[in-house]
């Protein structure tokens, strides 16, 4: 028993009384002499910044060594091989070292001073000329905490993420289901799940995790992964799916159809805590109480009084209506009663067909995943075929079938630690965390004039920079993001950067797009900056604290990007700088630390009021470990005490935020947003990224081995056109006629039909990259072939694409 | 006695990159030469993938530590040893670079670090350290999928005894005869 609760508390990490490996954690940040420990030892705890998960590690000094170890006790410990190879990132030759400045089609060196105040009139004379909303900013995770401040400060309401190729179609799929947000709003608990679907998730991160999984897998859970390659984690014992890209909603349709058939979902909680009981009139919509004279906007048939009642009062709600109560309620259906037509579509012969698994595998699946109460994850780096916001759906449609919501292993809500945004709207303004008001911006996101479910679809603005529509965008500020890398619209993107009239690119290394910025600015990389923020991937509500491990290396000018930012608003706008506390005493970098430092403590200030804490107590903790614990996950909260954040307050099988969207409110199989593959030379090219990828990661040189930029190829589909392992060919886009070259991969980890290449990996373009590390140009970039479409209304754009293959 | 050992689960690992990354941080000072040997990182630790069998795997190969090691044997001058913790060491004041113990290891799991002119091999000076002060090797500690393991096999109470009274394992090439004291976990 000791063993085994030993090896939970070292797999899971938990906030509770285990010491560290190394006894106490002895906090020394760079900035301090360098304290050591009795034995000689610098132990920092920083929260890794290799990829957006945000993992707990710690810095570690010790024999003039410099390496990186997950925080054990942190809830969410790290690592991977992306940490792991930090130090590459920190000395990497190809660091962006100095602000540099395009003069003609050259990048030279200029001062900070220089760059800072032509960046600033330009800005300047770009919002005077064409108004605010003219200033586009785009980001991934690096900084996001802060850039709303600037954005606000500029008075533009474009801050446009990175989320159409990531999670947009998901996160309008837990909105309109779960009435939850982005990941990881809701996802599974994973040291406690019986069963766990991953359908093309790979859990590459975050890293804790994997972790809490391995806790599952100690019991025997099983895996199954469903996804046109292999992923990394389908080396282990888990059960590998092949599916043709793009139909897993016809996979999920199946296992719906035979749980419901079978009848092994969970009645009970489809009654209570789902919408399925609701009556849908023959024009699509909810039948409202006035329509049969009682209370509420929707109405269910109610067993208990042979008559309509408010859905939520009804004492014996029915799925399934007599003719006679049909009769009474205008020819009104259950949502059930729809979703149970729709399902019908796609019996498991019928799926097999679609997906080119077969039947019998479908239907082992659907009964173990219903009767072992699995849990089906909930979809993050998502946007791959431009059909997602339907597969997320039903994917959350599923987990509620089994009643598995909010339940120990099922699929969670996570406890909110309640840090405040920078700032936020509130009525007529915006206002910031330390209670200063700033004008709202009048114009509307451009994107969200678009797909008004999205989170962000940056895709949008390089149509809006090339036509003018709906408003000019003038200025772009690229903040810790490698759009070229990111977004499906790479040669529109070229084309619309080249624009401009002003592109800032701040960031360690030289991503596609430097090579259009005018200016391009050092940023600090995550060892050398101090960042409190929340955990994210936790179930827990925590809050974390990233200490400052490192100065940069010598020759790296580099400085904080909140510095860059701020410094362009003085420069530009000093009256608008001053509101917000700023004047050129914080133009020194080390003097801004404590105007960063006043944001923060007013974040951490309404977080203790939140939790009944010191704010003391809470930065001293912050300084010793790295981490707070705030509130342990509760289960069983959501829909059981609490409504769900949906209109009708419950799980949204038939989901009216879709319908007010006039988007199909049941979930179908629709076809991928690019032309299939006909002819025997053509292939699927899907991408995706595994533990060794990330923008940054792939420049280190630990990636040259540990990353991979060739194409895969299943062995028959290289024996049928005579192709071997290292083989180079050409790909053609079969939408776009892109073409490009690269290595051939000759192995079993792809499905026969289908290309794999990591994405944000190969086929990188920069001028900057030195011959030294020419292996970057190698491969291709998927972005290059992908058809650039946007799944309507939730504005995701596929990653996927399809080619034409020829031997060279 | 003691003899202590390393355990690698193939049914669990993720394949992260943590243990051959971290390798290279602690032991080569994250190092970006190449080592040119293995074509692969500056790295104790390689991955060989089986790309054409019925399901992908994957082997991740270092040091076996054998209880009886061909490099031992074969090192001319006993730079190579059998430490009394039953880890295969390299005196490296010893070693005159003759590289007999790289082709008589059968697992290939020693390389030529160029920058001292010498074969090396896991465990590196850092991990070595660290296991003197009662610390887990580097891989061990950064691993996060609990795929790994390290200990002495003679004390039953051990993690690595532990795990291993309750796993499937082999052990690599077994008709070589070294008697490898790196356990490869297949399942429960």
């Amino acid at each position: 028993m000791e063993l085994q609760r030993r090896e939970f508390l070292k797999l899971v990490g938990t906030a509770a009384v285990v010491s560290s490996a190394f006894g106490v954690v002895h906090v020394a940040s760079a900035s301090q002499q360098a304290v050591a420990s009795p034995s000689g030892e610098r132990i920092v705890p920083v929260m890794c910044g290799a990829c957006g998960a945000g993992c707990g590690l710690l810095f570690v000094e010790r024999n003039g060594r410099r390496y990186l170890l997950p925080n054990l006790e942190h809830p969410q410990p790290g690592m991977c091989g992306r940490p792991a190879s930090a130090l590459q990132m920190w000395s990497h030759p190809l660091r962006l070292k100095k602000p540099l400045k395009k003069v003609g089609d050259k990048f030279v060196e200029v001062d900070w001073g220089t760059a800072l105040n032509e960046i600033a009139a330009k800005l300047k004379e770009v919002v005077e000329r064409y108004g605010p909303e003219s200033v586009v900013i785009t980001r991934h995770d690096i900084h996001s905490w802060f850039l709303p401040l600037f954005q606000y400060l500029v008075g533009t309401p474009n801050l446009i993420g990175h989320e159409g190729t990531c999670h947009s179609g998901s996160t309008a799929a837990r909105t309109t289901v779960l009435g939850a947000g982005a990941p990881p709003t809701v996802d599974p608990d994973y040291e406690n799940v019986s069963y766990l679907v991953l359908v093309g998730r790979n859990l590459d991160a975050a890293m804790g995790l994997v972790r809490r999984l391995a806790v599952a897998r100690e019991r025997g859970v099983k895996i199954v992964v469903v996804d046109p390659r292999a992923p990394n984690i389908a080396f282990g014992s888990v059960e590998w799916v092949p599916i043709i890209p793009g139909t897993d909603t016809a996979f999920l349709m199946a296992m719906a159809y035979v749980i419901i058939n079978e009848g092994l979902y969970d009645a009970d909680f489809v009654k209570k805590y789902t919408n399925a009981p609701m009556l849908i009139k023959p024009d699509g919509t909810p039948l409202s109480g006035k329509e049969v004279g009682v209370e509420g906007d929707y109405v269910a048939w109610d067993a208990a009084d042979k008559a309509p009642a408010p859905l939520d009062k009804a004492k014996d709600p029915v799925l399934v209506l007599s003719e006679e109560a049909r009769q009474r309620v205008g020819g009104a259906w259950t949502v059930w009663e729809l979703f149970v037509e729709r399902v019908s579509k796609y019996p498991p012969d019928v799926a097999a067909k679609i997906t080119g698994v077969p039947a019998d595998t479908i239907v082992r699946i659907a009964r173990e995943f219903a009767t072992a109460r699995g849990v089906i994850e909930d979809g993050w780096y998502a946007a791959k075929n431009g059909n997602d916001f339907d597969t997320y759906r039903l994917i959350l449609i599923l987990n509620a079938l089994v009643g598995n919501i909010d339940k120990r292993g099922g699929l969670c809500f996570q406890e909110s630690a309640g840090f405040p945004n920078v700032c936020d709207p509130a009525g007529p303004d915006v206002v910031t965390v330390t209670g200063v008001k700033l004008p709202a911006p009048k114009a509307k996101r451009l994107d969200k004039l678009l797909y008004p479910l999205n989170t962000s679809t940056f895709d949008a603005v390089y149509e809006a920079i090339l036509t003018g529509q709906p408003y000019p965008v003038k200025a772009l500020f690229m903040v810790g993001t490698s759009p070229l890398q990111r977004d499906a619209r790479y040669q529109m993107a070229v084309e619309a950067l080249k624009k401009l009239e002003l592109v800032v690119a701040i960031d360690i290394f030289p991503h596609d797009h430097i090579d259009y910025a005018h200016y391009v600015l050092p940023d600090l990389m995550f060892l050398e900056r101090e960042e409190v923020t929340t955990v994210r991937w936790t179930l827990h509500a925590a809050i974390q604290k990233s200490h400052k491990a490192l100065d940069p290396p010598p020759g790296v000018d580099a400085r904080h990007g909140p510095w860059i930012l701020m410094e362009i608003i003085r420069r530009a706008w000093p009256d608008r700088a001053k509101a917000v506390g700023y004047d050129e005493r914080y133009a020194d970098p080390h003097k801004f630390e404590e105007w960063e430092r006043q944001l923060v403590e007013a974040a951490l200030k309404k977080v203790a009021d939140r939790f009944k804490v010191s704010v003391d107590d809470l930065k001293k903790t912050l300084e010793e470990r790295g981490f707070v614990v705030l509130k342990k996950k509760s289960y069983g909260v959501r829909p059981y005490k609490a409504n769900l954040g949906t209109p009708t307050g419950r799980v949204e099988i038939y989901s009216i935020t879709a319908l007010r969207n006039k988007l199909d409110p049941l979930p179908d199989y629709r076809e991928p947003l690019y032309t299939r593959p006909k002819a025997p030379d053509e292939f699927y090219l899907v991408s995706g990224k595994d533990n060794v990828v990330s923008s940054h990661f792939a420049f280190t040189p630990n990636a040259k081995y540990l990353g991979d930029r060739t194409v895969w190829m299943n062995p028959k589909d290289a024996e049928r056109l005579g192709v071997k392992d290292g083989d180079e060919v050409e790909l053609e886009g079969i939408d776009k006629g892109f073409k490009a070259r690269a290595r051939v991969r000759v192995t079993n980890r792809v499905r026969e039909g289908v290309l794999f290449a990591y994405a944000f990996l190969g086929g990188r373009r920069s001028s900057l990259i030195t011959e030294r590390f020419a292996y970057l140009r190698e491969g291709v970039n998927p972005q290059w072939f992908t058809t650039g479409k946007i799944e309507p209304v939730v504005g995701s754009a596929p990653t996927n694409s399809t080619v034409r293959v020829r031997r060279l | 006695m003691t003899r202590l050992a390393h355990l690698w689960d193939q049914s669990r690992c993720v394949a992260c990159g943590a243990c051959i990354a971290a390798c290279n941080a602690a032991n080569f000072n994250s190092e970006g030469r190449e080592n040119k040997t293995w074509g692969w990182l500056a790295s104790n630790i390689k991955k060989v993938e089986i790309l054409k069998g019925p399901r992908p795997m994957l082997y991740l190969i270092q040091c076996q530590h054998c209880d009886n090691p061909p490099c031992v044997m074969a090192c001319p001058t006993g730079a190579s040893y059998k430490d009394v913790d039953g880890l295969v060491k390299i005196k490296a004041e010893l070693c005159i670079g003759c590289k007999y113990c790289m082709v008589a290891c059968p697992y290939e799991a020693r390389w030529l670090n160029e920058k001292t002119g010498l074969p090396t091999k896991c465990m590196g000076d850092e991990c070595l350290s660290r296991v003197k002060a009662g610390l887990d090797p580097i891989c061990v500690a950064v691993c996060p999928a609990g795929a790994r393991a390290f200990g002495d096999i003679d004390d039953p109470n051990s993690k690595i005894s532990r795990r291993l009274a309750r796993s499937r394992y082999v052990t690599l090439l077994v008709n070589k005869g070294t008697r490898p004291k790196f356990f490869v976990v297949v399942g429960p």
